[in-house]
């Protein structure tokens, strides 16, 4: 299928130059054991912008998510083929430092998984471990990523005693975000980060991902398709394994150039 | 939308009508279960009961704290209790690095291919080979090829040898039910794959993996064979002293007066063999004890800081 692989037309020339596609990936194949779940996806995700994937369950968009910071390798069976590039980094070049390309792609998932450690332990985890941060710049980063996530006050007063554990699921996810946040990453991947929130925490969390927009660059798989429109620059549309579609939000959503599109936005199948 | 309605309702028959003979049978084997249950607890109230009843009587603190005396005929058994602490305190420093590191290879790094499989299946059959076994083991190796003779570092050597499989396999078991989430969360971080073990995965398994080296160690302080063949003696005359010339020495210890208190057929009044069996099964118990209280504060600390 000739997909739509950049954001042709949809997004006018001023506005491209501005945001250099930070994600490129080109004819991206990836299957399990032999069952394909991506077929030749190429896409350019532009830099400090929001760009959502929507589509039915089982079409691929968390491959596509996880192939970025290479979080499919543990998969038995996981074979790819395709040029990923994130940030100037060959992703799958043999020779590809893993742990610098994680540090650099921050990652969300649906469920909160807050390590069973103090709040701060939490943030404070990923600086000791790759900068040997600690003492007073330790605590600012800690301070600094709690803020920036929205969180800290909520947790400021009790945050070096108090377990991650104890918080409610959308603290929980938010210390999650701070705790990625913590190691200065450049792309942020987030995998249905409010599927098992409420609306009040999931308000929370999609004015952050707008923030955040700022000084990283955030793809976002979710199921929510109003979420989509709402707090996303431009979505892809995924369905069976292949892009669909690409295109800036407001026309994807309400004037998508193909019909699975136009059936799959406005309810009348997945 | 229609058709998956009709896949979703089943035989509607199978859910309006009673199925006379599924119901009947399924009544018999869970009266069966019930009977099978019952007889299983009467067995283990009767054995307990019977050592209860027969040991409680000469449970004293005098006979906990005292020697024997008047040529084993009398007094207590505080070598004996003070010997089995030993053996289990160092059979679990020495089998707490061999088998973290053991279970912590066979969950994370063997992998499952056929070699790891067959290494499962050796370790697991050695969790299972009677501990006379081990105790021949140590025999050869311990007392006579390296020639330490009967003494505490080969009983320590020999029960660790024999706890280490299990140890291994507990370990593996803590290790692997470590939520993947949270390994994903570490890995997502950029932590390499030992940070994240070190950080994030022995944390969280460590009351697991604690309690099971506990019970594993605390069962083979209790275990008679391996200590009969390299390290037990029925009554040591020289004063005991706690430093590393006790290394070389045999050691008294519950098991072993247990069953040298029937080999030598009434040399040691009954009192005092039932006595000893008491003891011996509450120091299993107060160990079992000490492992969950101890598993379920770690993990309340943990939750709640």
């Amino acid at each position: 299928m000739e997909t739509t692989a950049t954001l042709e037309g949809s997004i006018s020339e001023t506005h491209m130059s501005a945001k250099m596609p930070i994600v490129h990936v080109r004819q991206l194949s990836v299957s399990y054991g032999g069952v394909k779940a991506l077929k030749e996806i190429s896409i350019d995700i532009p830099k400090n912008a929001v760009t959502s994937l929507i589509g039915p369950s089982g079409c691929g968009k968390s491959t596509f998510l996880r192939t970025l910071n290479r979080m499919n390798d543990r998969i038995t069976g996981f074979r790819c083929d395709g040029t990923v590039e994130v940030a100037g980094v060959n992703v799958y070049a043999k020779k590809v430092d893993m742990l610098s390309l994680r540090r650099r792609v921050g990652m969300v998932f649906q469920k909160a998984n807050p390590f069973p450690m103090s709040v701060y332990e939490n943030v404070a985890i990923g600086p000791k471990m790759h900068y040997g941060t600690k003492g007073a710049e330790l605590d600012q980063i800690v301070e600094d990523s709690l803020r920036a996530a929205a969180i800290w006050n909520e947790v400021k007063d009790d945050y070096k005693r108090k377990s991650g554990l104890s918080l409610s699921g959308g603290q929980q996810q938010r210390l999650c975000i701070a705790r990625m946040l913590a190691v200065r990453p450049e792309v942020i991947l987030m995998d249905e980060p409010c599927s098992a929130l409420d609306p009040v925490s999931t308000a929370k969390i999609e004015d952050l991902v707008i923030e955040l927009k700022a000084d990283h660059t955030v793809v976002i798989v979710t199921h929510n398709l109003q979420q989509a429109e709402r707090i996303s620059d431009q979505t892809a549309f995924f369905m069976f394994g292949e892009l669909v579609e690409y295109a800036k939000s407001d026309i994807l959503f309400n004037d998508a150039a193909r019909r699975e599109t136009q059936d799959y936005v406005s309810g009348r199948f997945g | 939308m229609a058709s998956l309605a009709k896949i979703v309702i089943p035989n509607e028959k199978a859910l309006t009508t009673r199925d006379n003979s599924r119901e009947s049978r399924s009544r018999i084997s869970s009266y069966s279960l019930a009977l099978v249950t019952f007889l299983t607890a009467l067995l283990i109230v009767g054995i307990i009961g019977t050592i209860v009843w027969k040991g409680a009587p000469s449970l004293t603190w005098e006979f906990l704290s005292q020697s024997p005396k008047a040529n084993m005929s009398a007094g207590g058994i505080w070598p004996m209790i003070r010997g089995s602490l030993l053996l289990m305190g160092g059979t679990l420093l020495a089998v707490l690095p061999a088998g973290i590191l053991g279970g912590i290879f066979l969950a994370e790094y063997a992998g499952r291919g056929r070699l790891a499989r067959l290494m499962h299946a050796c370790v697991t059959s050695l969790a299972g080979t009677p501990s006379i076994v081990f105790g021949l083991f140590g025999l050869a190796v311990f007392v006579l090829l390296l020639k330490w003779k009967f003494c505490l570092l080969a009983g320590w050597l020999t029960l660790a040898v024999f706890s280490l499989p299990t140890v291994v396999l507990t370990t593996e078991t803590a290790i692997r039910s470590v939520p993947d989430s949270l390994i994903e969360g570490a890995l997502s971080l950029g932590l390499s794959k030992w940070q994240t073990m070190w950080k994030v995965v022995l944390p969280n398994a460590m009351p697991g993996i604690l309690s099971g080296l506990i019970l594993t160690t605390g069962r083979a302080a209790g275990e008679a064979p391996p200590i009969l063949l390299t390290a037990g003696i029925y009554y040591s005359t020289s004063k005991f002293e706690l430093n590393s010339g006790m290394l070389f020495q045999p050691i008294e210890n519950l098991p072993y007066h247990l069953a040298e208190g029937y080999r030598q057929g009434g040399v040691i009044p009954d009192r005092i063999v039932w006595g000893t069996c008491l003891s011996l099964m509450l120091f299993v118990l107060l160990l079992n004890i000490g492992a969950v209280i101890f598993r379920s504060r770690m993990r309340w600390k943990q939750l709640q800081h």
